[in-house]
């Protein structure tokens, strides 16, 4: 049996570790919060450009949402994963779940995030850029990675979507097509040149308007990722709250044991001792 | 001049970036910069789209003070007398 102080101290561990699950838990909580607010509005925004994007008379074919006909011909698998450990086991299972797309020689992958990247390479799977995941409070800069995905025929996007605090899945999308599904229910009437002014051009203002919703497509699934790792964190560090207060516990009861088995052999040694003393007397009056 | 100007003498404002809301309501004129210069938007202005320039946006309603924000940048849509502001994107 382990001595009391040892316990003693291994109990302490166990309680500082279990103080700082707690804070990370509620750390996790706030930003599931605070994202869930960002997403919401971000969809909000999404929908007004987009009112208005549909809205104005602008020739399909040159579109970015017609990549097919103008795009390089090669496929682009882009991985949003965590800026670093810490969301369980999420990133793993989208890595094997974009595997079943992945073919060597007509597809890419540009990987967002640490974690991903590290895992890629554990894999031995190569991806041609990395970025780290954009996070801001008020700011997504998503431009560096919609100017690398646009020479690409078709642009899918692995995210972690959160479904629940107790529940996140790996999915996928088709970047275009994930545009037009956020956009079903926005209709407005035709707006043309004949009626409308443009400054500069219905083209330019069309052009800049899909880059905006691309990259705003793009930055609802950082958003959801984030959120689905916040909660994935939440609830990794409920786990370990919650092993750590069984630890507790078990060393509680470990420590009252060896106090006691402790003081049960002191005394045992005072009575052994006593003992001792009185063969002593006792053979010594009998002289 | 569209049939809502001429009833309400106002413009309805919606300006707002990815992940905050600027300024949404009634208001008696916008301000901004695009590639031109800068410009006034007052009710009845014609329908209008522009990418803008960094900047101001300075809202006026009232006698109480403007809403100014400053811009890196945006797109303005003016039609039926609504504008919106689509910025810092």
């Amino acid at each position: 049996m382990r001595r009391a102080n040892v316990i003693e101290k291994d109990t302490a561990s166990i309680g500082t570790l279990k103080d700082l699950t707690n804070v990370f838990e509620s750390l996790a909580s706030t930003q599931v919060a605070k994202v869930k607010n960002r997403a919401t509005l971000s969809k909000q925004f999404f929908q007004l450009l987009w009112e208005r994007y549909t809205a104005i008379r602008v020739d399909p074919k040159k579109r970015i949402t017609n990549r097919e006909e103008t795009g390089n011909g090669r496929k682009v698998l882009v991985l949003i994963s965590a800026e670093a450990g810490l969301s369980g086991d999420l990133d793993q299972r989208m890595i094997e779940s974009m595997q079943q797309e992945y073919a060597r020689g007509s597809t890419d992958i540009i990987v967002l995030g640490s974690h991903g990247a590290s895992q890629l390479t554990q894999r031995g799977i190569p991806y041609i850029r990395f970025f780290q995941v954009p996070e801001s409070d008020s700011y997504i800069n998503v431009n560096p990675v919609i100017e690398a995905v646009l020479p690409y025929s078709s642009i899918a996007v692995y995210y972690e979507e959160y479904l629940s605090l107790g529940q996140q899945e790996v999915r996928r999308i088709d970047l275009v097509t994930h545009m037009q599904d956020l956009s079903k229910n926005a209709e407005e009437g035709v707006i043309t040149a004949d009626d409308t002014i443009f400054e500069p051009s219905l083209d330019e203002i069309a052009d800049q308007m899909e880059i905006t919703m691309m990259s705003l497509a793009l930055s609802q699934t950082i958003l959801e990722s984030g959120l689905a790792q916040a909660a994935s964190r939440f609830n990794a560090m409920t786990v370990a709250e919650d092993r750590a207060s069984e630890l507790l516990g078990e060393y509680r009861l470990e420590y009252h044991r060896a106090k006691r088995s402790e003081s049960d052999r002191r005394l045992r040694e005072v009575l052994v001792g006593i003992k001792k003393k009185r063969r002593e007397a006792a053979a010594a009056g009998n002289k | 001049m569209s049939k809502n100007s001429a009833i309400l003498n106002k413009i309805n404002v919606i300006a707002r970036a990815p992940f905050q809301v600027y300024y949404e309501g009634e208001a008696d004129s916008l301000s901004a910069t695009n590639r031109i210069g800068k410009f006034d938007i007052l009710p009845g202005h014609a329908d209008f789209f522009s990418v803008l320039h960094p900047g101001d946006i300075v809202i006026q309603n009232g006698d109480a003070e403007p809403t100014i924000f400053p811009i890196v940048n945006g797109i303005i849509t003016v039609r039926d007398n609504e504008v919106r502001l689509f910025v810092n994107m």
